[in-house]
């Protein structure tokens, strides 16, 4: 004991003395080939497949392990983000999907190998793809989507080429391919960290990569930090060249102040997740880089318990909807930053087009508030409670007090309930929170797999608990409508519903802000919305 | 001396088997605190897109949560003789290797937080006793008083704000040492220590950096209870029949000060010291918070916000431990400073 406690005294003693005189920072000749990116919460596996996994380990898993296929990307007013549209290849070498939309051809490049040098097989494809839909992890539920379901869907037809069997020609089936989960896996390596009781070697995996992605995993102290090392010869970038940094850090800094104070004084080259005013302060600056995309995948809602009165009648709702103050929350609650799902104007009364999310027509307008009050046979108003996650307080928090002011007036009482996230979490999944703000995200943002997903069954992710079987029907016969013309008269139909029934009320999508050193090129918006460290480069 | 050092270890041993018990008491207790707090754990783990009704069955199961909570407390205490503390759902790790990793983290950190303080403390407190209710001692009085009444973590980024993003002086404030900096072979944990037994002077250099921003501004806030200590005992202490009888006998002034008043103050300090300590290492979560420390105290309270049952069991479990060893030291130090203390 005494030895621990006298050392740190001298050290101490000394740095104290020192931190006057001394001051340069020692600086790393590696600075420039390297990326550091710094964001709050942590990778804590390398397989993103495990429950719990985090959105840092989504995109670590990007960089370390190479899909069949990837999305590419497109401009959307000026910024990079990810197109669900376009599928290139990245493992596989080129695709062919047959006329019936049942069977999908994947070639392999020859030239793709794992990190240990092993060349990648067509039998690694097959494990990889057998393990997301039978082992017990989160790719299974990711797979179903797209119709995946069965190993014995994946067919190896030469070392070199697997064909994938589809039960219904369904859309979402190559862009799955595409996301976190499918990862391709160095199958020889795996199985040598299998046991009987883990086959799939799930334990293993969560600390080793075996894949054969643009980087390897340096060091990873799960919570702190993971140091990432180019594989010199990954070659499935742009113009088929290695990623450009040759290191990248990624390390957690709970403290959103001290993000912005670390990319703002140049420590840090990217960062993703900071305070709205902070990043309103830093773009005013000028100094650095900053990219604001709306997350076109993402949405923010306030939601109601369509099965707990009041909320269970339709005029209740619609009265809520035009009693809040929508402009005055997105300003307090995102700066303005996103782009607003409300305050539409629909000429002829219908949805101007099938896409899911969309703007809706509603403002604040306490008169058409009251009318449905009265319609609903409360005219005097009711109270309720408005809950919000903990973890959510800094946008929700202000926005919670302003629909408080605002329903106040139109006599409706509202408790606000912060919680925290577990037990919020655990609420919604039992539907028992009558009015709350959450919101959501899909990878793969398409009209029907927004309302199966969100609008249909008795899931946690049914936040409005609504049951409405003309509505599950049509965005289940959507899902295998091959044909666009009627896919998109399905989403105008859709969307219309929507409107009339009012099951929760869509606010905004919030804007990505990727704050960035002027010389970081090439960042794209990702449908993990996390970063993908091949994207990057530096001028 | 070497006699009384052997039976002061034998009564070191009784003291410390006499605090299980009231470990297993914690024990107990935490396990059916976190079993009765709100929030389903499994259900938060399982808030990936996809995760449905399969996924949060399959994490409960893996969490042991599918069981009657008497079972669970039998396997847990099992577990736990068998020393295992669990799997952390957050990291994904053992929760024994991760308060392995982190404790030295936060050991290091209070350690120093608590030497800077009582460096100005015990000074501050006797320089105040000497002249009370003169003009210097209300001068510590109000330094005092700031430095509690201002929160670590404000005093944390005020810091920050000024010695890193104003002046440039400090390095970066995440974690315990430069991202390009190589470590060395961990022997103790405490990178001020491992740096130097590695002979590399530039990296010991680099983790002592670090240190300083975030140990200040933890010390900062116990130098108010340790000054105030240091002040009354001294006082006390002054004011006696020993201290009179040393005066009259014409010893010089530093020696009846140093010598004879405050060796004898310095008891009341000692103990403040250990609780202090004690209480620093657990509450220092903001401070590792603003700082990016790997420490257990944040590592702890990110368990607490996801109902990730394991690590919040282990941490009280450590904080249990640590509180019944520095009272041992604490008592040791009595021993030392006091001959006429015996701890028994």
């Amino acid at each position: 004991m005494r030895f621990v406690s006298f050392r740190p005294a001298a050290s101490v003693l000394a740095t104290t003395a020192l931190l006057l005189i001394a001051t340069a920072p020692s600086q790393a000749q590696t600075r420039a080939e390297t990326l550091r990116y710094v964001t709050g919460s942590a990778v804590n596996t390398l397989d993103p497949n495990i429950p719990g996994s985090t959105r840092e380990s989504f995109a670590l898993s990007m960089s370390t392990y190479d899909r069949l296929v990837a999305f590419g990307r497109k401009q959307l007013n000026g910024k990079w983000v990810f197109d669900l549209d376009t599928i290139t290849g990245e493992l596989a070498e080129s695709y062919d999907v047959s006329p019936d939309g049942l069977k999908l051809t994947f070639r392999l490049r020859k030239d793709a190998k794992f990190q240990d040098g092993s060349p990648v097989t067509a039998d690694d494809v097959k494990w990889s793809l057998d393990r997301c839909v039978t082992a017990p992890i989160l790719g299974k539920a990711q797979l179903l989507t797209g119709s995946l379901t069965s190993a014995d869907q994946f067919k190896v037809i030469d070392p070199l080429t697997i064909e994938v069997t589809l039960p219904k020609p369904d859309k979402l089936a190559l862009p799955n391919l595409a996301t976190v989960y499918p990862m391709i896996i160095n199958s020889k390596l795996a199985k040598e960290h299998a046991t009987t009781d883990d086959p799939w070697a799930t334990a293993w995996l969560k600390e080793h990569t075996a894949g054969s992605g643009a980087y390897v995993v340096e060091t990873f102290k799960p919570g702190e930090q993971v140091i990432l090392k180019r594989d010199e010869a990954w070659n499935r970038g742009t113009a088929n060249k290695p990623a450009f940094f040759k290191r990248v850090i990624i390390q957690s800094v709970p403290e959103p102040a001290t993000r912005a104070n670390l990319v703002e004084r140049g420590d840090a080259d990217l960062v993703v997740d900071l305070q709205a005013s902070d990043v309103q302060s830093l773009e005013a600056k000028g100094k650095l880089k900053v990219i604001s995309t709306p997350q076109y995948n993402a949405i923010t809602y306030v939601s109601m318990n369509n099965q707990i009165p009041p909320f269970d009648n339709v005029n209740v709702r619609r009265a809520i909807a035009y009693a809040l103050p929508y402009d005055d929350m997105f300003k307090a609650a995102m700066f303005g930053r996103g782009a607003p799902l409300f305050g539409a104007s629909w000429p002829d009364g219908k949805p101007l087009n099938g896409i899911y999310p969309f703007q809706q027509p509603v403002k604040l307008d306490f008169d058409k508030a009251r009318e449905y009050l009265k319609a609903a046979g409360l005219p005097e108003g009711f109270s309720t409670t408005f809950s919000f996650n903990v973890g959510q307080s800094s946008t929700a928090e202000p926005m919670a007090a302003l629909v408080k002011e605002s329903l106040g007036k139109i006599g409706i009482k509202v408790d606000i309930q912060k919680l925290p996230d577990a037990q919020m979490s655990t609420q919604i999944n039992e539907k028992k929170l009558p009015f709350y703000t959450e919101g959501i995200v899909a990878w793969l943002p398409s009209t029907d797999y927004f309302y199966r997903n969100f609008y249909t069954g008795n899931q946690r992710w049914n936040y409005s608990s609504i049951n409405n079987p003309e509505l599950a029907e049509i965005a289940q016969g959507a899902r295998f409508e091959p044909d666009k013309a009627k896919y998109e008269e399905a989403g105008r139909k859709l969307n219309a519903m929507h409107f009339d029934l009012m099951p929760q009320i869509m606010l905004w999508q919030p804007n990505q802000d990727a704050v960035m050193a002027a010389s970081v090129e090439g960042y794209t918006y990702e449908f993990h919305r996390q970063i993908d460290y091949r994207d990057v480069s530096r001028k | 001396m070497k006699t009384s050092l052997g039976a002061t270890m034998v009564r070191a041993g009784r003291r410390l088997l006499s605090s299980l018990p009231a470990l297993f008491g914690v024990l107990v207790f935490t396990f059916l605190l976190m079993r009765v707090l709100p929030g389903d754990p499994a259900v938060f783990f399982a808030s990936g897109p996809n995760a449905g009704k399969e996924e949060i069955e399959q994490i409960r199961k893996q969490m042991g949560l599918d069981r009657s909570v008497p079972e669970q407390l039998v396997f847990y205490l099992s577990d736990i003789g068998r020393g295992n503390l669990g799997r952390s759902m957050m990291t994904g790790q053992p929760v024994l290797k991760d308060l392995r990793e982190r404790l030295p983290a936060s050991l290091e950190l209070t350690f120093t937080a608590l030497l800077i303080a009582l460096i100005f403390a015990v000074p501050l407190g006797v320089v105040a006793a000497l002249k009370p209710g003169s003009v210097v001692d209300h001068g510590v009085r109000l330094f005092c008083a700031l430095g509690v009444c201002v929160p670590t973590f404000v005093s944390g980024l005020l810091l920050i704000y000024v010695f890193y993003y104003m002046l440039g002086l400090a390095p970066d404030p995440t974690g315990r040492i430069d991202v390009f900096t190589s470590l060395p072979p961990s022997r103790t944990g405490f990178l001020s220590i491992d740096f130097l037994l590695a002979g590399d002077v530039e990296g010991w250099w680099a983790a002592c950096r670090q240190l300083i921003l975030p140990a200040v501004s933890m010390a900062l806030f116990v130098i108010a209870p340790l000054a105030r200590i240091t002040r009354a005992s001294m006082l006390v202490s002054l004011g006696s029949d020993f201290v009179r009888t040393a005066r009259s006998v014409g010893l010089s002034w530093r020696k009846v000060v140093v010598t004879y008043a405050l060796r004898n103050a310095i008891l009341p300090v000692i103990t403040i010291a250990g609780i202090v300590f004690s209480t620093m290492l657990g509450a220092n979560v903001l401070v590792e918070k603003v700082f990016s420390w790997p420490g257990v105290a944040s590592y702890a309270l990110d368990a607490l916000l996801s109902s990730d049952y394991a690590p919040v069991q282990g941490f009280v479990l450590l904080m249990a431990t640590l509180f019944v060893l520095v009272n041992l030291v604490v008592d040791i130090c009595y021993g030392i400073a006091d001959p006429r203390v015996s701890i028994g």
